[in-house]
This record gives C-alpha cells, structure tokens and sequence, in this order.
C-alpha cells in the first residue's frame, strides 16, 4: 500500500478510530443511530481516502486541488458545517417542542391545584359534593 | 354583543418586589378585571405573591421569555372563555389607568389588537438615542410592509381580540414580540390601531434591553419581518 505523506497515514487511522468510537457510542446508548449517521459517512470517506491513494489522487485532481493533504481537510472541513448546520436545525426544533412543552405543562398543573383545591373544599364539606 | 370578558395577562420574571404595585393598582384602577399572572419560571416568590393578592398564576418550569408566557397567558384565556387579552408588563411601566382606552377599540370592533403607544400623543417619556433609531427604523419596517403607521412598534402594552390570540396561541416569537408579529397579524387581515399611552420607568428590577440584545434586536426583528413577507400569509 502506498502513502503519499504522513498526513495521509495519520487521517486514515484516525478515520477507522474514529468510525470505531462512533459506533462504539450507539453500542453504548450514548449516541442515537441518527446522529451516528453522519459522523460513520465522514470518517468511512476520509479513511478510504486515506487508504487509496489512486481515489484520492483523483479527487484532489477533479477539485483542483494542488496538495492531497488539503483534499482531507477540505473534505473534513465540509462535513463540519454541514454537522453544524444539521444540529441548529435540531437545536431549533428542540427548543420550539420543549417551549410548547413547558407552556403545556404551566397549564396542565393550574388546572391540577385548581382540581385538588375543588376537592379539598369538598372534603371540608360533609355530605354534599360541589354543585357549580 | 354582550360586554366582552377582559383578561389582563401579567408576565412575571424575577418580578416579586414590583408585582405587589401592579397588581394593587390594577385593583384600585380596573377594579373587576380578571387578571392572570404567568410566572416565567423566576426563581424568587413572583408566584406565591401573586396568589397572596388572589390572582391566579400559572408557573412556567423553565424561563421562556416574553413571548412564551404570553402564549400561556393567550392559552388559557382562551380554555376560561376570555374574548380581549391585554398584556400588561409587571416592572410597573404600564398604567392601568389606560386600561380601558386600550380595550375600548377592540371591545366596539373597530380593530383586532391595539397597541397603546407612547408617541401617537406627545407624551413625557424620552427614549435612550438608539432606542429612538431602533424605533423609526421598525415603524419604518411596518409601513412599508403593511402600509400602516405605528408609530411604537414595540410598545408591549396591547390588547388583543380573541381570534388574533386564537392564531398567536401557537405562532408568536419566542423574544420581542415586535415589528415582525405586527406584520404578520396585518397580513392576515387584522386590523391594528394604536392608542396614546403614558408609559413609566420600571418600578424595579433589570431593564429587559441590554447591549448584547441591543444588537441581536434589529438583526432578529429585520431578518423576522423579511420572513414573514416571504411566507404566505396564514
């Protein structure tokens, strides 16, 4: 197998150790296999890139890219902004589900003290419930 | 049409030393209004206070800001049968007495919100330089979307009708509830009318407006109002 740098070597298995991780956190529960989605798709183009020399000399040809090194970068570069802008998109629906949330639940426990309060009255008021 | 039922909506954070003010004024002023209180999830006794004058109060678990708190306040006036919601900020600056001028256009039908502003009538209260260019500049931002002039965009002292707070119930920004909102409500087809207000300075506690939202207001309020041009109304 051949290496055009280090760079090329060190992102390569940085990629695999990184995939690896990835998946070891939805193993574990810790990252759900949505999000793991995008992060495998990275790390498994860059280390296929890193492990074929002949692919990324093309692509850093096709992009007009002078250095094979800046092609991993670039690559690496891309991905985090379209992680980023794929977790605000998340971040603001989240944030509108948990307004609608808290507005709700604001709601729900007026009406559950209002609740407990109509019975407390009645309990206080033997022989009848509370006609209104 | 029968007296519409008025429910003045009070968002509270962090407001229990100047809430006892308000809401004894707003007895002593609109006596026989109901009025809730939306404790925005403040940390001191906003709540407790509230209930000790009799007021019902509804508690967010979390702080979600004006806007938030109005929704609830809109929510659950809708759920009791209220017709009119009017917003009355609880730091004391504004002045139940204007209560019922506020209501009185929307009560007779002759418009759908109407906002009690401070400059329609040369009243006494002078705002900071870039407080004045944020507002000319928004009142500018609202005539030409909507072709209307309101000269204080974002006076938070308004009365809403019941239909508008049906649609602002699920849609209403989260911060600043200003010149974007107003466009919006214009759009689909409510009426807006400005009524000559007195506003005060805050009783106490920490003016809302702070150099970091100083900044983020106009880049949040314009960027808003070109949104709501774009979609389509409705």
């Amino acid at each position: 197998m051949e290496f055009l740098s280090r760079t090329q070597i060190i992102s390569a298995f940085a990629a695999v150790g990184l995939a690896l991780y990835v998946l070891d956190l939805v193993r574990r529960r810790r990252l759900s296999e949505e999000y793991s989605f995008l992060w495998v798709v990275a790390s498994v183009v860059v280390a296929v890139l890193g492990f074929s020399t002949p692919l990324l000399r093309a692509l850093t040809r096709a992009l007009g890219i002078l250095y094979e090194g800046s092609t991993v970068f670039f690559l690496g570069l891309a991905f985090a902004t379209a992680m980023l802008l794929y977790l605000s998109v998340k971040l603001s629906r989240l944030g509108q589900e948990n307004q609608t949330l808290t507005r709700e639940l604001a709601l729900v426990r007026f009406e559950l003290d209002r609740l407990r309060e109509g019975v407390a009255d009645d309990a206080r008021r033997p022989g009848g419930s509370d006609p209104g | 049409m029968s007296t519409p039922r008025v429910l003045v909506i009070v968002p509270a954070h962090n407001e229990e030393e100047s809430l006892p003010v308000t809401l004894g004024e707003l007895r002593r002023k609109a006596p026989g209004v109901a009025v809730l209180v939306v404790d925005d999830g403040s940390h001191d006794g906003t709540a407790r206070v509230a209930r000790e004058h009799g007021v019902p109060v509804v508690s967010h678990a979390v702080n979600l800001g004006v806007g938030g708190a109005l929704q609830t306040g809109f929510r659950w006036g809708l759920r009791h049968g209220y017709d009119i919601g009017v917003q009355l900020d609880a730091d004391g600056q504004h002045d139940p007495g204007h209560l019922e001028a506020l209501v009185a256009p929307v009560a007779h039908g002759a418009c759908d919100v109407s906002i009690g502003s401070r400059y329609v009538a040369r009243s006494g209260y002078r705002a900071p330089v870039t407080r004045r260019l944020g507002m000319i500049l928004f009142s500018a931002v609202v005539r030409m979307a909507v072709g209307q002039r309101i000269t204080d965009t974002t006076s938070g002292y308004r009365a809403y009708g019941r239909a508008v707070m049906e649609v602002c119930q699920y849609e209403f920004p989260k911060d600043f509830p200003d010149a974007p909102l107003l466009i919006d409500l214009a759009r689909r087809g409510f009426r807006l009318a400005e009524v000559p207000v007195e506003m005060r300075a805050r009783e106490a506690g920490r003016s809302f407006y702070t150099l970091g939202k100083s900044l983020y207001y106009p880049y949040k309020n314009l960027l808003a109002s070109m949104m709501v041009m774009l979609r389509r109304p409705g």
